[in-house]
């Protein structure tokens, strides 16, 4: 199973590390951001269309 | 062959003619333009969400997930309610736009409106049918709030509510004839104790410190020996105390999520050095607020806007009760003048920004909501100078900051409304000026004076209290202070006065509904005398009042066990301190009002039925009745003459402002009479929003020559737009008459300038002069419209190229292009009043 911390998106929380950071850029219409959503390490990231594999 | 003109597109040329949008956008600097182009627009365009902009799923499945997942918990619902709102400021997403200093917003993404489905299965249902606002793929989101929504059926506030109202006033008060809002204390108006929390001397975890203090004393006494019921209610007390705590602990959770976002950002993605640096300075600015207290200029507006995005995490909360000048302005001058660690224009960045932050809320609302309150998503009108509590004039150098950051960002929400008092300088007043002649429609104009007197008048605030006011919503004043500041002001005390004087016709049968809401009253025809119809005029106010009060003050009772507020009462002095939640009644001095709606038409309507139908005879009753139930078809010419032939109230005519004066005396008397869960009054406020139009097809045909349809009135005691024939003076000696202080909470007064006879320094001179007469004359707020007829007219016919034109409607302003047709043709037609 693909997972989020095998994302390159994915930012573990320091003192947490089996939860982290989903961190993405967005540019919508009006505004460019960085969004930031609370996923678990292990969390199945088969179906996530924004999965990127971290470079090793 | 000829040249094409090249078109001059310096500041000075747009300025020159009136285009102050285009100049502003070449004046501000690029951070703002960028901040002020991101955002999305929230306000309602004819009731419908502008396109693009749609309903936040996310923080209703997170809502709806940890309602399940606790629905077999013991603990009580307050407890549960805090870990709702705790899982979702734990979970939901967050962003940072590029280029801005200051974070965090109500809903997940920048263009979603935050949705609690926990509040109302009505508005749920709204959700659901409104498919321009769901996501994309519409089908199966619709599926998605479908299972929310049944899952809140029955468990939402007002589901929970509903039941244990009176259903007789319930089902008059929903019909959506006389009141406007539903009585749910996390629906509303939410006023904050900012003595308490926004004076730099405490911060969440000063606040969780005396919880933890508290929690433990309370746990030690009731596990002595001995029994009573100060210790039995002393259960309810460690709850809310806990409840308070988890709100605190999730608020400081979020803010280090901010922290993280921006250190990530910086570290891993960004490259820009100055950007860098930027990010680094927003992660220690939510490291450091909300949890201690700020420190600089840019940790205070952080901070403020942790506080808002969590109230309305909580609560679904329409207006925006704030002094910023006032909280922040010792932080401006520490930045700016003393430590110069922040220059003037880096200043204006951030206070802009700060209005940015909060134009962009909203909250997702029902359809009647966004329909009075056309283009925006509630009133957020932030208070401004004034005076402290000991009565100093308390302008300062931050006041000026915002009057000149709020002409480069031309939001249209927030608007300012500033207290006047004669010690205001003259500086402060050229800047407030020239936010009004640049067409902003704001800041409105407060009588400090007279005001801080009606709070003592009516609420019995003390002077140091009364002193310490902000705008709990347009118009009405509310002290920032333990006893004093009102946690929810419930919509639904709204009244749609015009339905008074129908009623009087209809012996309180209302035709539009089809329902008996008012009171029966004689056959209007058998009412011999003026007095007798003054008389069941007065039973239809008393009666249409009393139905909005007393629902309001069984949803207060009701509020500390069915809908709290854990995070409201831990930001409230009065909540640490007992432990109770803070909309508990007895805990709060009270500062009710009533909202009067669509009120002037009373005035004009008992004047043209005592000259023409008792005094001249020139009609019968029984004629002006079946003119009436006709809607004036068939009638014209007679209805010409109640508009022409009939006294109008704001023309210093004593026969009509007289009325004005009993009408107000018997409303006055009668307020004293309902009394709050907390003891205080129910004064009346007249004003209307943009009321006047959403209530245009409910209000019948009126004595004043209005029919069906037509719009009504659009201030609380503005004249009807046109009938002012006797100039500015006038309208202000008839305002002026009326006594501000215990007349009523306040009165709305718009006023229309020509922008043109008041461009330079003689037309400052001449709108001084004016406003020294309104504030000789004691009357407590006035605001104007300074946008000239061809503008309005020529946006619109071409809005596209008029986007940005901003506009006074009534207690608050808004983009033209953004408000019905019908409430443009109603500005425009308003008077405009020539000076000097």
């Amino acid at each position: 199973m693909t997972t989020c911390q095998e994302c390159k998106r994915f930012f573990p929380v320091e003192e947490d590390p089996a939860h982290g950071d989903c961190v993405q850029r967005v540019v919508d219409p009006r505004q460019a951001y960085y969004m930031a959503k609370s996923v678990k390490a292990e969390d199945d990231a088969g179906a996530c269309d924004s999965f990127q594999k971290r470079e090793q | 062959m000829a040249q094409a003109a090249i078109k001059d597109t310096s500041v000075e040329a747009f300025e020159k003619k009136q285009e102050w949008w285009w100049a502003a956008e070449k004046k501000r600097s690029g951070r703002l333009d960028y901040l002020r182009k991101a955002i999305w627009k929230k306000g309602a365009i004819g009731g419908l969400y502008a396109p693009g902009v749609k309903v936040d799923l996310e923080r209703a499945k997170l809502t709806t997930q940890k309602a399940k997942e606790l629905e077999a918990s013991p603990d009580p619902y307050v407890i549960k309610f805090a870990k709702m709102f705790a899982h979702v400021l734990d979970n939901k997403s967050i962003f940072i736009t590029d280029r801005a200093q200051l974070v965090g917003y109500t809903g997940s993404l920048p263009h979603t409106m935050a949705w609690d489905p926990s509040c109302a299965s009505i508005l749920n249902e709204e959700a659901f049918n409104d498919p321009t606002a769901i996501p994309d793929p519409v089908e199966e989101n619709q599926q998605v709030i479908r299972d929310i929504n049944n899952y809140w059926i029955g468990k939402s506030d007002l589901d929970k509510m509903m039941p244990v109202f009176d259903m007789e006033d319930l089902m008059k008060m929903l019909s959506g004839s006389i009141g406007w809002g539903v009585p749910l204390a996390r629906g509303g108006y939410s006023n904050k104790d900012y003595e308490y929390i926004m004076t730099g001397k405490r911060a969440f975890e000063d606040v969780i410190k005396e919880l933890d203090k508290k929690i433990d004393e309370t746990d030690i006494a009731v596990h002595q020996p001995g029994a009573d019921a100060s210790i039995a209610s002393m259960y309810d007390k460690l709850n809310n105390w806990e409840a308070m705590k988890i709100t605190l602990e999730a608020g400081i959770r979020i803010a280090k999520r901010y922290a993280r976002l921006a250190r990530i950002i910086a570290e891993s993605l960004e490259d820009d050095p100055q950007r860098k640096e930027e990010l680094l300075k927003i992660a220690e600015t939510c490291e450091r607020v909300p949890a201690k207290p700020p420190r600089t200029l840019q940790e205070s507006f952080q901070y403020d806007i942790f506080i808002q995005m969590m109230s309305r995490t909580e609560a679904i909360e329409g207006a925006w009760p704030a002094r910023p000048d006032y909280y922040h302005g010792p932080y401006y001058d520490k930045d700016v003048n003393i430590n110069k660690t922040l220059t003037k224009e880096e200043a204006l960045d951030l206070v802009g920004e700060f209005m940015i932050r909060a134009a962009e809320v909203c909250q997702f609302k029902p359809k009647w909501s966004r329909e009075g309150l056309q283009g925006i998503d509630g009133t957020w009108v932030w208070t401004m100078g004034g005076v402290d509590a000991k009565g100093r004039d308390a302008c300062n150098d931050l006041t000026i900051a915002f009057m000149q950051a709020a002409r480069l960002v031309r939001v249209a929400n927030p608007t300012f409304a500033f207290r006047w008092h004669p010690k205001v300088s003259d500086e402060v007043m050229r800047e407030i000026f020239e936010c009004i002649r640049q067409g902003l429609g704001y800041p409105a104009i407060r009588h400090d004076p007279v005001l801080i007197a009606n709070s003592m008048h009516w609420h019995g605030h003390p002077i140091e209290e009364a002193r310490l006011w902000v705008h709990q919503a347009c118009l009405s004043p509310c002290p920032t202070t333990k006893k004093g500041y009102q946690p929810m002001r419930m919509a639904n005390a709204t009244a749609n006065c015009a339905k008074i004087i129908e009623y009087v016709f209809t012996s309180g049968f209302d035709p539009v509904v089809n329902m008996q809401v008012g009171a029966e009253t004689p056959d209007v025809t058998t009412l011999d005398n003026f007095e007798e119809f003054f008389a069941a005029w007065t039973e239809q106010m008393k009666t249409i009042f009393s139905i909005l009060v007393r629902a309001v003050n069984r949803a207060r009772m009701l509020a500390p066990t069915l809908t709290p507020r854990p995070f409201l009462s831990a930001i409230s002095e009065r909540s640490i301190e007992s432990g109770l939640d803070t909309c508990e009644p007895s805990i709060a001095r009270g500062n009710a009002w009533v909202t009067a709606f669509t009120w002037v038409e009373n005035i004009d309507s008992l004047a043209a039925v005592k000259k023409l139908i008792y005094e001249e005879k020139k009609y019968t009753m029984g004629e002006l009745k079946e003119a009436l139930s006709k809607n004036w078809e068939g009638y014209e010419e007679m209805r010409l003459d109640f508009v022409r032939n009939a006294p109008k109230w704001g023309n210093d005519d004593d026969y009509v402002d007289d009325i004005m004066l009993r009408c107000l005396d018997t409303v006055a008397k009668f307020s004293k009479e309902l009394k709050c869960p907390s003891g205080n009054n129910w004064p009346i406020l007249p004003e209307n929003v943009s009321g006047n139009i959403h209530y245009a097809n409910i209000v019948g045909a009126l004595p004043n020559g209005r029919r069906l349809g037509d719009a009504l009135y659009d201030g609380g005691i503005s004249p009807g737009p046109g009938l002012d024939k006797s100039g500015p003076t006038a309208v202000l000696k008839s305002c002026g008459k009326i006594d501000h202080i215990t007349g009523g909470r306040a009165f709305l007064l718009n006023q229309r300038l020509s922008p043109t006879q008041l461009a330079g320094e003689k037309g400052y001179q001449l709108w001084r002069a004016y406003m020294r007469t309104w504030a000789d004359l004691g009357i407590d707020h006035i605001q104007f419209n300074m946008v000239d007829d061809k503008t309005l007219r020529t946006a619109q016919k071409d809005p596209e190229k008029y986007q940005e034109v901003i506009v006074r409607v009534a207690g608050y302003s808004a983009h033209f292009v953004d408000i019905s047709r019908k409430t443009q043709d109603n500005i425009i037609q308003r008077t405009v009043q020539g000076l000097g």
